[in-house]
């Protein structure tokens, strides 16, 4: 397993009512993996992904990747896991305005003290995803599909264990959707697990397991 | 060599100063205003505390001397170097002299040169007694080979000239003999010759139109050294009783009375300068917080991207840092540089606008000085964003995107 989740909850005020945004959800993923999450917005997939990342911390419940706990580490530890064994691409564009694609893409590797170059490698994830022509254009003269490409670049960088993907194919049209869903199968056909949320419909033709969460409820079709 | 990497940390910090190019441009010029203040009015107020310190040793008298009714010029003589012409008879040398607890007299005659084509310069021509002079002699650069001629000259150190060379007075030609170092005081501008030349100088003005000119034997001040065991203040009432105060057609000035009138106007520029200071640095403060405390709202997704790619919270903290402190050092070197830059040439006429007896530090403590207001200036970005740091560091909530409409 890479990733083990075991009853996760994660509980927040809402006027003055206690909710669960997340509630009791368990989730094990192998190596290799390709697993899709759907559900309505408001069901609680990104609160789950954020924690899952190690960005949040459950109200109770433990998440372990590769066999480490995330309650037993600090916040230098787990930045580090995120940086080079777990790529995760948040929902919405996240791509950084005042940075060329190549930088965007390079963005990783300087979070932390590294003597290697990683250009090359860079230039070649952005071949991968087709673009490469674009590497030292802005972000504001890309599309859409274009900006979702480059963040899936980006988290490819360090080549990591597993990919997060929080709707990597929202607002996109039907054919940057499948071209974008090819994209992630060619990832796990390399041997890197895919955990992705997703409301496109042919998800299930990649998928080697579908969830659907409903209320913070996670349950497998 | 390593290759260089297309991305460094540092090239965030710069990236994000660059985005907001006004913004960056207003929080700098706001902190370049404060270390020019910070350090222009250090200076200057040093300057003047320098030239103040110890003014009335470096004048060199206890008490002066002159005519009734023009003590306030003497304040700007000795002060200022301002030109002004009075006599009274040399009689006075030899009265006073005799008075008990009286060390030393010497006598000066004042003769104002013209700006005019015969002169190099408008300035003061004092005549004074080598023999018992104790003004100038403690002051040569270099010193006289011996008796001064009538056709030499004596010129203080902010008098422009070079030993060997000449200067034209009333269209006389005088060799500079020596020159004085500099005092913080009026002699500084004033060029010394003996009295035989500065009385011949007068009849030379007046032979080219001049009305006023010195009585055969007289003089325009006279100045006092005293003996130990006396004081200024006792030794002015006692002259003036001697003479009958009012009625003897002289003044006699303590030096310091002049000096506690500098350092009244001293006092009240200092203080000015310390609250500028002040009110500039807390404003500095306060503006950079809140912009950083605003913008640390709009950054909120920009932060929550660098987690997800792994940044640790202490350097997203650095990052908050670095920019902050990027901006106010840009800023600080910025205003102390334009700073050295009007202070240091325009010295002189700052010396004149402001009246007051003048002395730059020395080289180490202006240097001291520079970099105090660089580091106060500096310490302003830090410091702002401490508030948004510590808002940014204890929740990771607050880095989460939640999902709106993006
Ligand atoms: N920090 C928070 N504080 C309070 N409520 C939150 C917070 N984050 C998310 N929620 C709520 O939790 C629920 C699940 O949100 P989210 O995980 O973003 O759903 P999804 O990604 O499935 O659309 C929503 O009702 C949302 O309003
Ligand atoms: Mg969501």
């Amino acid at each position: 397993m890479i990733l083990e989740a075991r009853e996760i909850k994660k509980q927040y005020h809402r006027d003055n009512i206690l909710f669960s945004a997340v509630n009791d959800v368990s989730l094990s993923i192998g190596e290799g993996e390709f697993v899709c999450i759907v559900g309505r917005s408001g069901s609680g997939k990104s609160t789950l992904l954020n924690i899952l990342a190690g960005l949040l911390t459950p109200t109770s419940g433990s998440v372990s990747f590769e066999g480490r706990e995330y309650g037993g580490m600090n916040d230098g530890e787990l930045s580090r896991l995120r940086n080079t064994r777990l790529g995760y691409i948040m929902q919405g564009h996240n791509v950084l305005s005042n940075f060329t694609v190549l930088q965007n893409v390079l963005l990783p590797h300087i979070f932390f003290k590294r003597d290697d170059d990683p250009t090359d490698r860079a230039l070649s994830l952005l071949e991968q995803v087709g673009l490469r022509p674009l590497a030292s254009q802005y972000p504001s003269s890309l599309s859409g599909g274009e900006l979702h490409r480059v963040s899936i670049a980006r988290a490819l960088l360090m080549s990591p264990g597993l990919l997060i993907a929080d709707e990597p194919t929202g607002d996109l049209d039907e054919e940057t959707v499948s071209e974008i869903m090819g994209l992630f199968a060619g990832i796990v056909s390399k041997g890197t697990a895919v955990l992705m949320v997703t409301h496109n419909s042919d998800a299930a033709s990649y998928a080697d397991r579908m969830y659907t969460m409903q209320s913070g409820r996670l349950s497998e079709m | 060599m390593r290759r260089r990497s297309f991305l460094t940390f540092s090239d965030v910090v710069v990236s994000n100063l660059k985005r907001r190019p006004f913004r960056s441009f207003c929080l700098i010029s706001l902190v370049a205003v404060l270390a020019f203040v910070l350090f222009g009015g250090s200076l200057i107020t040093c300057s003047l505390i320098n030239g103040t310190d110890g003014l009335a040793k470096r004048l060199g008298a206890d008490i002066l001397i002159v005519p009734k009714g023009y003590d306030k010029m003497v304040e700007g003589i000795l002060l200022r170097g301002e030109p002004s012409t009075f006599y009274m008879s040399a009689d006075w040398i030899g009265k006073i002299s005799q008075i008990e607890g009286v060390r030393s007299v010497s006598p000066h005659l004042f003769v104002a040169s013209l700006s005019a084509e015969c002169c190099s310069v408008p300035i003061q021509l004092i005549g004074f007694d080598q023999k018992t002079d104790f003004i100038v002699t403690p002051w040569l650069r270099t010193s006289l080979p011996g008796e001064l001629g009538d056709d030499e000259i004596v010129i203080g150190g902010s008098v422009s000239g070079k030993v060997g060379s000449e200067l034209m007075f009333f269209d006389r030609g005088y060799r500079i003999a020596a020159k004085m170092e500099n005092t913080g005081t009026g002699f500084d501008s004033s060029v010394f010759m003996t009295m035989k030349a500065a009385r011949r100088a007068a009849g030379d003005y007046v032979s080219m139109g001049g009305t006023f000119s010195p009585p055969e034997e007289s003089i325009s001040s006279v100045v006092v050294l005293i003996e130990e065991g006396f004081t200024a203040v006792g030794m002015t009432r006692k002259i003036n009783s001697t003479f009958g105060y009012g009625k003897s057609g002289i003044v006699v000035v303590p030096t310091r009375t002049i000096i506690g009138s500098v350092s009244g106007g001293l006092r009240a520029m200092t203080a000015f300068t310390v609250i500028l200071v002040v009110i500039l640095w807390v404003l500095s403060v306060l503006v950079l917080t809140i912009v950083f405390s605003v913008t640390l709202n709009e950054r909120k997704q920009e932060f929550g991207i660098l987690r997800s790619l792994g940044i640790t919270r202490k350097k997203l903290i650095a990052l908050v840092f670095l920019e902050s402190g990027a901006i106010s050092f840009t800023g600080a070197a910025a205003g102390v540089f334009l700073s050295a830059l009007l202070v240091f040439p325009f010295r002189t006429y700052i010396q004149e606008t402001i009246g007051m007896p003048y002395m730059q530090p020395s080289f180490e403590k202006m240097l001291a000085i520079a970099a105090a207001s660089l580091i106060l200036s500096f310490a302003t970005g830090p410091l702002a964003s401490l508030f948004s740091s510590s808002k940014m560091g204890n929740s990771d909530a607050y880095v989460v995107i939640r999902d709106g409409g993006l």
